[in-house]
């Protein structure tokens, strides 16, 4: 089991990325959430999620979903994403294991873009 | 203030190059809630008597903004109005109130005029005045991504002024990154004066909740209901015209539309980007610089519908205005008026282009959120409701999950204040006198 994103039901809302945040925090805060909205390519329109998992960072985009093995080395044609860059440092998805309704982050996406495999 | 604020107002005098800063007073809160209700008290405290210099810009966010009550996006930027005399309030939408709500302030009154072109830099609790010699000048893309360069920060929301505001034209408009904005008030001009270039705000704070359980309880039920409500409109900006009883533009935009975007933490999209330079169906990035635009306003949309333009080129037409920053509705309105359809005649006379225009804001809340509506006493307290608790204008008069009762109740639950029905009657009151 784990989550699953439809990047493409995606509204950039970021509902997802402050519900992680008061799981971490226990308050409303932005840095420590471990599914994150990229929103660094404004004029390009491109967006997508990214989720830092135990062993993975799941980069859910418009074209498919790419899974990289943290710790492997990543291409390095491609670009980061400004608001990815610290996502390796923060704590791994553990689906919200406290909550009793599952992942919060499910719980608030507004669009369905994410939900349980 | 302990609560869903950073307890702290900034005033900056552009005049000295001062800034001192207030705790944000709890009894201040409790009587004026937030929002549209303290940046009003905020602008009249620091209005100055002298009658040549230009009045304050106040910033600041609702009392829920930045958490999760469905909508809570909504900066406020709170001044007179240049083209209408009257203190009005601008909603920051996209993610500019979010970003200024965790920026290390609640409230940030601009006063004065610099003698040289600068920019404020807001971030984790710090506010500097640079100097924007090398920005004056630039269009509002070319700004936008000069300063998120310089600090390396594509996340930086950006309040700017293209050449419009610099040149002192009446339907200026500050900009939101590079997009339009709902300033109907002409404030772009206004910024001009105060030889204020832009305004860069980037967010990483955090906020604490008195009852925290009770909140997300309440939260989650809000967007459940919201969710399996049949009611709430479709995504993108054709359907919220239409939901609000514009006409509905799906069928024009269909061709050009990318993706529907929404400003924070809103379960609608009210914005749509379209591609006008690439294939709408690409889903990989794009190699283009500048693919198209987000649209973010119906008025000038609809209007350049009816003066006949594409969607093509309404999309150019908008962008263009966005570039120059220059409020997009009147540009609209006027091009019609004058018979023009080819956006590059259009651009042609963004320079010489004049007021007044209907397309102004006649409300002291920005029109931007009129769509389909009249502007009379009921919409005017939606609207004041939505600018003292920080709810996304547009979304706020979609929704019938988001009750007065219930913002109030979410308020003190959040707050650890208690906000009664008449609390807010004269906060609104007084906002509206």
């Amino acid at each position: 089991m784990g989550i699953q994103i439809d990047a493409l039901k995606c509204i950039a809302c970021m509902a997802c990325e402050l519900a992680c945040g008061y799981h971490r925090d226990d308050a409303f805060a932005l840095l420590s959430s471990c599914i994150v909205p990229y929103r660094g390519r404004e004029k390009k329109n491109y967006v997508g999620i990214i989720l830092k998992e135990e062993d993975s960072l799941v980069a859910a985009r418009p074209e498919g979903v790419e899974i990289n093995r943290i710790g492997e080395e990543q291409d390095p044609e491609k670009e980061a994403d400004a608001s990815a860059k610290p996502m390796l440092l923060r704590e791994s998805c553990d689906l919200c294991d406290d909550v009793d309704d599952g992942p919060l982050c499910i719980t608030f996406c507004p669009t369905g873009a994410i939900s349980m495999a | 203030m302990e609560y869903l604020a950073s307890d702290k107002i900034a005033i900056v005098d552009l005049s000295t190059g001062d800034i001192t800063e207030d705790e944000l007073d709890e009894d201040l809160v409790l009587d004026k809630i937030g929002g549209a209700g303290i940046t009003k008290h905020l602008y009249d405290q620091h209005v100055s008597a002298h009658p040549t210099e230009n009045g304050p810009i106040v910033l600041g966010t609702g009392l829920l903004t930045g958490t999760l009550v469905p909508g809570a996006s909504l900066g406020i930027l709170t001044a007179k109005s240049p083209s209408t005399g009257k203190v009005s309030h601008m909603p920051l939408n996209l993610d500019a109130g979010m970003e200024l709500k965790y920026s290390g302030f609640d409230y940030i009154v601009i006063k004065g005029s610099a003698d040289k072109p600068v920019y404020l830099w807001i971030h984790d609790g710090i506010l500097d005045i640079n100097d924007a010699g090398d920005l004056w000048g630039k269009d509002t893309w070319a700004a936008t991504d000069h300063i998120r360069s310089e600090m390396g920060d594509d996340l930086i929301q950006v309040l700017s002024i293209g050449q419009a505001g610099e040149n002192g034209s009446d339907l200026a408009q500050i900009g939101i990154n590079y997009w339009q904005s709902a300033d109907r008030f002409g404030f772009g001009r206004l910024c001009g004066e105060k030889n204020l270039k832009l305004i860069a705000i980037r967010g990483m704070g955090l906020l604490e909740i008195s009852e925290p359980e009770a909140f997300m309880e309440d939260c989650a039920e809000l967007i459940a209901a919201i969710r399996s409500n049949t009611t709430t409109p479709n995504q993108g900006i054709a359907a919220v015209s239409a939901a609000l009883g514009e006409e509905d533009l799906g069928d024009w935009l269909g061709p050009l539309t990318h993706r529907h975007m929404a400003c924070f933490n809103t379960p609608v999209a009210t914005n749509t980007f379209i591609f006008t330079d690439e294939d709408p169906a690409l889903l990989k990035e794009t190699i283009v610089t500048e693919p198209g635009f987000l649209l973010t306003d119906i008025f000038p949309l609809v209007a350049l519908k009816k003066a006949g333009l594409s969607a093509k080129d309404a999309g150019l037409v908008l962008k263009a205005c966005a570039k120059y920053g220059i409020d997009g509705a009147a540009v609209a309105e006027l091009s019609a008026k004058s018979g023009l359809t080819r956006p590059e005649e259009i651009e042609k006379t963004l320079p010489d282009l004049k007021g007044p225009v209907e397309s102004t804001g006649k409300s002291i809340f920005s029109p931007w959120a009129a769509v389909g509506q009249d502007i009379n006493a009921n919409w005017e307290r939606r609207q004041a409701v939505a600018y003292v608790l920080g709810l996304h204008p547009i979304w706020f008069q979609i929704t019938t999950e988001l009750t007065e009762e219930k913002l109030l109740d979410l308020a003190g639950l959040g707050s650890e204040m208690e906000f009664t029905q008449e609390t807010l009657d004269e906060v609104i009151e007084d906002i509206l006198a």
